[in-house]
């Protein structure tokens, strides 16, 4: 089911109605949340529910058994089972065909022709984010940072709760699991805030994301017969696209959360404001950048362990977060790009002192920003050979005039993405999270504004596709 | 929940029910007042243009970017319109075909193309262009009704049918991008070299071989609707001639061929001009591989005229 969906409208308010009539059992409250939770995901594809109820179950089993292992070697082994099982799941739905592919390819330029080793394979919805979720919990409990919990149906709604299953925010269990264990309040701060971020992220999603995504699409379609401008401006409106599409979804996210009295963590925080990519990957994808931090980066090493080190830990960690992406070398690329990117800020913040490199910091925005928007290339495009193709147009310099297509749209989107930056800008000058804007307000100043954003969204909502992260 | 918050809740859902129902009103009839003296652009002056002169005209092109791009009424008749608009296929064409009046002699020229016909996914859903229209004219809120296409949240929120119509409507009322009164509906492509370049590299690129279907069946949403307007002309005194652009490169012949089989049986007049300007090689009769120029527009024109004599 999406957030987008007529669907959706009618399913939020009957489980948020009977939710809160369940108010004084706990239990019930939680076993209504675990059974809408599934409910919202067979509506995509019933079959794969087991498969977040094996996920469960291991690792409900696995961190009980961690903690309450006798020695070290059992609780290991505990981790173990819990680490294999998650990812070779996903290995095998995510990765399976990349890596068969990959070495058919390779085997292949040996003069070795193997059989066609790939299979046809579904890949779950949100199965990136419920892995990270529940190994999450394993290595928490593991690291001694956690409880585990003893209330099945808690753990599973964990896992399982609708706002967050299918394209997070990657909640950890010390955050969400201790809220779904305790009686929820819903307090008018938080329905305020709700409601608006709820409206906010409808409008980022289905207004700008999709309008602007149909003249992206257009073009990286079949980016070898356009000229440089067309590519670039694509490419430029692609950055835009990705991120009112992911940071909309995530506001809908927290915000139907919220409504139902759980607080998530922010997880897009105006990133393109941002002076280095170091400041970048605090604000972008904030729930998956942190838990790369905690539970790859730290145990490889982190920086503990010398400069050298560092390196290698920061770009096996953001190979690795390309590579969560999505099953192919573009993703690789992708990640490899922040890594190395990642490495040389690291390396310049060790060894700069200079003047003039403060006086001059500000040029870190739009380095930054073009950055950011070069890697976008290996992301948005199809394969490998499309993200070479797009960067060979560019680098022929053919800047005349772009290609324009349907001028509605593109004025359409000219005006809606001005509006998402312009709010965006806003929100960075006042140093304001979108996430607390309505707090405060008064009754009638949060209809208005809630007014405001339907009507616009009447006005310009495109037809909705998939959330972009949804394919993660 | 406690009474206060209950109370929050419900002040809050039936405060935003009171003033977005009012304030979509409001943005509603304002468009409606705009959008009634815009008789220019695609998002509803042309509707609009084609709604005011209907009544008068001999002779009237329906259909999609094929039917628009490619021929000049003026040239067959002085009393006539060319209603072909980007992406409208049969939902669109045969419900302002339905507004045509009941008596004047009129003749209906409506382009078809196979590929759409047989598409067994059509939905009708190129109707919502007329979305603007959906409270204002029962018989374009019929059709869309009909089809499924209305959105359901439109009977509370009127404005949704001028969803991303606004702009155009908006600009063509302060600068309308032509006068109107000297405008037949066709709209010639006069190719740029930026354009020209694109089409080269496509072409260059090589023809993906379009393979041929085992079997053909005609979408339903067509079948109804040539049905449909088929009475509607007989009835009516019009007469309705289909027919089928020309293609630069057209890979498969077989739904072309059952397409006619399927129209004659309708016992509906059809001409097929694929091949139209296929022995003629110059590229500067096109501006892709489905669309002519100005200069293949005219050539196309003068061809329907014979015909039409």
């Amino acid at each position: 089911m999406l957030f987008n969906s007529f669907e959706f409208l009618v399913f939020f308010p009957i489980v948020f109605i009977i939710y809160w009539l369940l108010n004084n059992d706990l239990q019930k409250q939680n076993i209504l949340l675990l059974v809408s939770s599934y409910i919202f995901y067979a509506w995509w594809d019933w079959r794969f529910l087991s498969l977040i109820i094996v996920s469960s179950f291991i690792d409900y089993t696995a961190g009980s058994k961690i903690f309450h292992a006798k020695t070290e070697r059992q609780s290991k082994n505990w981790l173990l089972i819990s680490l294999i099982a998650n990812l070779g799941l996903l290995g095998f739905f995510k990765y399976y065909n990349f890596f068969a592919d990959s070495f058919s390819t390779m085997m292949t330029g040996f003069g070795w022709q193997p059989n066609d080793l790939t299979l046809n394979i579904i890949l779950p919805v949100g199965i990136s984010f419920y892995t990270f979720q529940t190994l999450s919990y394993t290595i928490d409990i593991y690291r001694k940072q956690f409880e585990p919990t003893k209330n099945m149906v808690s753990f599973f709604t964990y896992i399982a709760f609708f706002p967050q299953l299918v394209a997070g925010p990657i909640e950890r269990a010390s955050n969400l699991l201790p809220q779904i264990e305790k009686k929820r309040i819903l307090k008018k701060e938080w329905f305020n805030e709700g409601l608006i971020q709820i409206l906010v992220g409808l409008f980022r999603k289905i207004v700008i994301a999709d309008t602007i995504g149909a003249y992206v699409d257009t073009v990286y379609s079949d980016v070898g017969i356009y000229n440089s401008t067309t590519i670039v401006v694509a490419t430029f409106l692609y950055a835009f696209q990705i991120y009112f599409d992911f940071a909309g979804y995530s506001d809908i996210a927290i915000g139907t959360a919220k409504l139902m009295g759980f607080k998530f963590n922010q997880n897009f925080n105006l990133p393109y404001f941002s002076i280095s990519l170091t400041e970048f990957w605090r604000k972008w994808h904030m729930s998956l950048s942190f838990w790369l931090r905690d539970y790859l980066y730290i145990s490889l090493g982190g920086n503990r362990k010398g400069i050298k080190i560092t390196y290698r830990n920061l770009m096996l960690t953001m190979l690795l977060g390309g590579l969560w992406h999505g099953s192919s070398w573009n993703f690789v690329i992708w990640g490899g790009i922040h890594g190395l990117i990642l490495s040389i800020e690291k390396f310049i913040k060790t060894y700069q002192t200079s003047y003039l490199w403060k006086k001059f910091s500000f040029l870190g925005y739009p380095i930054t920003f073009g950055v950011v928007l070069f890697s976008w290339i290996f992301f948005r495009a199809q394969d490998l050979n499309s993200a070479m193709l797009a960067i060979k147009k560019i680098c022929q310099f053919n800047f005349s005039a772009p290609f324009i297509g349907d001028i509605n749209l593109i004025i359409t989107s000219a005006l809606v993405l001005s509006l998402g930056i312009g709010f965006d800008f806003f929100l960075f000058r006042k140093k304001i999270d979108l996430e607390n804007l309505a707090a405060r307000f008064s009754i009638l100043k949060v209809a208005v504004l809630a007014s405001v954003i339907i009507v616009l969204i009447n006005l310009f909502y495109s037809t909705s596709n998939n959330f972009i992260y949804f394919q993660f | 929940m406690n009474p206060p918050i209950l109370k929050h809740i419900i002040k809050s859902f039936l405060l935003i029910l009171l003033i977005s129902f009012v304030s979509d009103k409001l943005v509603f009839f304002l468009f409606n007042k705009i959008s009634d003296q815009v008789y220019t652009g695609q998002s509803i002056g042309k509707v609009n243009h084609y709604l005011e002169i209907k009544d008068s005209l001999d002779f009237i092109v329906f259909g999609s970017s094929r039917a628009n791009h490619n021929i000049n009424p003026i040239k067959i008749s002085e009393n006539s319109f060319n209603m072909g608009m980007d992406g409208r296929k049969l939902a669109y064409s045969a419900t302002l075909i339905k507004l045509l009046p009941d008596k004047k002699k009129q003749t209906v020229l409506l382009h078809i193309d196979p590929e759409y016909a047989f598409d067994t996914d059509y939905i009708g859903d190129d109707i919502t262009a007329l979305s603007p229209k959906y409270n204002r004219n029962t018989t374009i809120k019929n059709e869309i009704d009909k089809l499924g296409q209305n959105n359901i949240l439109q009977r509370f929120y009127w404005s949704i049918g001028y969803n991303n119509a606004v702009l155009g409507i908006v600009k063509n009322y302060l600068q309308p991008n032509y006068d109107y009164k000297t405008y037949s509906g066709y709209d010639p492509i006069y190719v740029s070299d930026n354009q020209r370049e694109i089409f080269e590299n496509i072409l260059n690129k090589g023809e993906k071989s379009k393979d041929c279907e085992s079997q053909y069946t005609l979408n339903t949403i067509y079948n109804s609707y040539l049905d449909e307007i088929k009475i509607f002309c007989k009835t009516r005194n019009k007469t309705l001639i289909l027919f089928t652009s020309p293609r630069l490169i057209d890979g498969c012949k077989d739904d072309n061929l059952k397409l006619k089989q399927i129209l004659k049986d309708k016992n509906l007049e059809y001409y097929d001009f694929t091949d139209f300007l296929k022995e003629n090689k110059n590229l500067d009769n096109w501006k892709d591989r489905g669309h002519l120029s100005d200069k293949g527009a005219e050539l196309f024109t003068e061809e329907i005229k014979k015909l039409l004599k």
